[in-house]
């Protein structure tokens, strides 16, 4: 029972993770329609700054976590601003958007690799100090709480966001016909760009809450990246709710598998289960 | 003899029908112009007879001995179909003489890696660019034609395909009067040759002086049939066009 | 000059590898992440027959090209029937589901040891273990490479793959089957990576799975992306381009940890760069 409700409780934690990250990238992709694997980059982005502001600034948690955020929030928007957008001018296709994000992923993760170092390191936090709760069994840290709540209000908020306001009527627009949405006087790049900001602030969380998790490596991004897209191909593409399903579906595969077969598969049984989903079902769980 | 049917064919998108239990014939020798309004479903109708869109229902009859129920794109060209696309849609970055080159040469993957092209080949590209006025462009790439040569290269390669049934999707629209000539005497030969041609075009001109037998869609739907001057008559068809 | 030696026979394995992959991206349009997967394989193969049953090095090569061949038409079966977007992150999970494989069969592989005492290469009493010998040999695979890709795109074989990387649709209209031409380009292309492999192998000697990994698949990708997709010379001098270049950092006084990133750093704003003002390359004509 211990091992089985153990096995769950990580599931969930990682599924939570995994969905913050398949959101951005959802709300991304839906509305840009490209592959966009620098968007992987800024999760890093957001775990590292986390790191610095907290563990080597040594500013209060709420404040560092804010600057974070932020930090990824922006740089996702200056990299709209200066690459996605003068390439969309020109009509490029997804392909030459996708490989110009594969040069931002290489980059920004090398730039981290080189101020930071390519050690794993984790946050400072009194380890000993936290409070551990036990589900049926399994054992849950407060940090894994909060993540799981942050990712909770995070969802909510962004399905009230896009349901509930004008932005998100106009994000709907755009990602149906951006020519239509600006003949009716949508500023189709306004709404990219908060777009952009708003999910890589999404990709900023998702790479604190791994950050504090388990621990900071400038390669991260990559792989938090491609479980999101993992999480946002099973669910159905471009459909946001459907993520969330995914990622609570890899995370279990994946938890399943790692007990089943040992940790060093986790990622191969990521991409066994991606490349199925290609196969068997493309359109995922809950077409859009 | 007729060289393709349909029988109640449908295609639907979501909900709606945009071939709706569809009987047309095409046969040979003969012109048969396709026309509606836009979205009565012509174009849908092409593109499910060509296997680009899966059908939902209905049988699809080749020369009056093959009943399908599932056409994929890839075996047309066994059956004899093929088509123009009303989006033009050639080769871009490759060769004027290239897209001609390669609806020609080898289908066999084994065969095609150890053959560059035959003469013969060549001798059929250079006929029919000759044929359509291309043939000093032979050597630029298909994307730096103007539109309508672009038209006439992609009615090229249908040529080249030497098929039975040809699928034409509006490909005098846009065009020089020079070059529709060109077209309608391409469109005449095949049909002579004992084609049977498939002509969408909104043209009513066009159709008078081309077809032999048209059909009216509407609504994915065929409203009218028979030969243009007394289908083109009819109130119902009348109504469609000018939306009742 | 033992030096540039080096460099050149370097150079020499990533044309190789820059030709083969060309086949798949530049002439057929489909982007692989997963080129470095089949090089390892081929590395593998090789450096097992060697060490193990130490049959000759040209044997244990084609034994290897086999083998690697008959994986990828495996891996190609499934892939063949993706395009766009799908086809790169199908094939980049392929690359992880290898790699997971080379790290964690132990009893194979040897796991993250690697393995050790790969023989140089000798024919007929004359063996190549001096490194001029070895950069001939390399030369000499590199013109046999050089030559069956040209023999490949100037075929009618390769007019078809054109057409594929133009409209796929379009053509299967015209009668082509496709998913048969798709498999077997992937199928040459990766026989032709394993060469490279197994000169890799018995050229430095030892192997470890970390010269396999998704990141090497996207430094091939960048070489051909640099030279220009769909030429022949392009491949060569994007391999010596992005082979050189690090090294020229190296010695402008980086030390190596950071030179290593400082490369990440550069081909990534190459990558960048190119699809922002020079989509095809330098002597490409083909554009994404």
């Amino acid at each position: 029972m211990d091992i089985v409700s153990q096995i769950a409780l990580n599931a969930v934690i990682a599924g939570a993770i995994y969905s913050l990250v398949t959101l951005g990238f959802n709300l991304i992709y839906g509305t840009a329609r490209f592959f966009d694997l620098g968007y992987g980059a800024l999760a890093a982005t957001g775990g590292y700054a986390a790191f610095y502001f907290y563990t080597q600034l040594g500013l209060p948690l709420l404040l560092a976590l804010a600057l974070a955020i932020l930090v990824a929030s922006a740089l996702g928007l200056l990299i709209e601003k200066t690459i996605y957008r003068p390439l969309r001018a020109r009509k490029a296709s997804g392909t030459i958007l996708l490989v110009a994000s594969l040069g931002v992923l290489t980059v920004i993760q090398a730039v981290i690799a080189i101020i930071f170092s390519s050690q794993f390191q984790t946050l400072s936090r009194d380890v000993a100090a936290e409070k551990v709760y036990t589900i049926l069994g399994g054992a849950i840290t407060q940090t894994q709480v909060l993540i799981l709540v942050t990712a909770l209000v995070i969802m909510l908020a962004l399905a009230l966001l896009l349901k509930y306001t004008l932005f998100g009527k106009a994000v709907r627009a755009v990602s149906d016909d951006d020519e239509v949405a600006s003949i009716v006087g949508i500023n189709t790049e306004k709404v990219m760009g908060a777009v952009f900001a708003i999910g890589s602030a999404i990709a900023g969380v998702a790479g604190v809450a791994a950050a504090f998790d388990t621990g900071i490596q400038p390669t991260m991004g990559l792989s938090l990246l491609l479980k999101g897209v993992i999480a946002a191909i099973i669910g159905g593409i471009g459909n946001v709710y459907g993520g969330i399903i995914g990622a609570f579906f890899l995370a279990i595969v994946e938890n399943l598998g790692a007990w089943q077969f040992s940790g060093e598969w986790k990622d191969a049984v990521a991409f066994a289960v991606l490349i199925l989903f290609l196969l068997f079902r493309p359109q995922g769980v809950w077409p859009k | 003899m007729s060289l393709l049917e349909t029988k109640k064919l449908v295609k639907k998108f979501g909900g709606v029908r945009a071939v709706d239990h569809v009987d047309v014939r095409f046969e040979a020798g003969m012109l048969t112009g396709l026309i509606g309004p836009n979205g009565s479903g012509k174009t849908t109708l092409i593109n499910t007879l060509t296997g680009l869109l899966p059908m939902d229902g209905g049988t699809v009859v080749v020369s009056d001995n093959v009943a399908l129920h599932a056409v994929r794109p890839t075996s047309i060209a066994t059956y004899g179909l093929t088509r123009t696309f009303q989006s033009v849609r050639l080769f871009e970055q490759m060769s004027v003489l290239d897209n001609l080159l390669v609806v020609l040469t080898e289908r066999n993957v084994w065969g095609a890696l150890f053959e560059r092209h035959g003469k013969y080949h060549l001798d059929t590209a250079e006929d029919i660019l000759k044929k359509v006025g291309l043939w000093e462009k032979h050597h630029e790439l298909a994307g730096t034609l103007s539109y309508g040569q672009r038209k006439l290269l992609e009615i090229a390669r249908a040529v080249s395909m030497r098929a039975r049934v040809y699928f034409f999707d509006e490909p005098f629209a846009g065009l020089f009067p020079e070059m529709r000539k060109v077209v309608s005497a391409i469109l005449h030969e095949l049909r002579e040759n004992g084609a049977a041609v498939v002509l969408v075009e909104h043209d009513m001109d066009l159709i008078r002086s081309l077809a032999d037998y048209c059909y009216v869609l509407d609504s994915g739907t065929v409203i009218a049939e028979g030969a243009p001057e007394a289908v083109l008559k009819q109130a119902n068809v009348i109504d469609a066009y000018l939306g009742k | 000059m033992e030096y540039l030696i080096h460099i050149a026979i370097l150079v020499s394995i990533y044309s190789i590898l820059g030709l083969s992959l060309n086949l798949v991206v530049g002439e057929a349009g489909l982007l692989s992440v997963t080129h470095a997967a089949f090089y390892g394989i081929g590395a593998y193969a090789t450096a097992l027959l060697l060490t193990e049953s130490g049959m000759n090095f040209f044997l244990a090569m084609l034994i290897g090209m086999v083998i690697t061949g008959a994986i990828a038409l495996l891996i190609g079966a499934v892939l063949s029937r993706f395009d766009g977007d799908f086809y790169a992150l199908g094939s980049l999970g392929f690359n992880v589901i290898v790699f997971s494989i080379l790290l964690n069969w132990q009893s194979l592989t040897n796991g993250p040891l690697g393995i050790p005492g790969i023989a140089r290469p000798s024919l007929f009493g004359f063996s190549f273990e001096s490194n001029t010998s070895f950069l001939t040999l390399s030369l000499v695979l590199l013109a046999l490479v050089w030559g069956i890709c040209t023999l490949i795109t100037r075929s009618s074989f390769g007019r078809v793959l054109h057409a594929i990387r133009e409209d796929e649709q379009a053509i299967q209209v015209f009668g082509y089957t496709t998913t048969y031409y798709k498999l077997v380009i992937f199928v040459l292309s990766a026989m032709l990576a394993a060469v490279a492999g197994a000169l890799f192998a018995s050229y430095i000697t030892f192997i470890d799975p970390s010269s396999f990994t998704v990141n090497e698949s996207i430094f091939m990708l960048s070489i051909i992306i640099l030279g220009g997709l769909a030429s022949h010379r392009g491949a060569v001098l994007g391999a010596a381009f992005l082979i050189i270049l690090p090294e020229a950092l190296r010695f402008a006084g980086f030390p190596t940890d950071v030179a290593a990133q400082m490369r990440q750093v550069t081909y990534g704003a190459i990558l960048i760069l190119l699809m922002l003002y020079r989509p095809q390359g330098l002597l490409g004509e083909y554009r994404l």
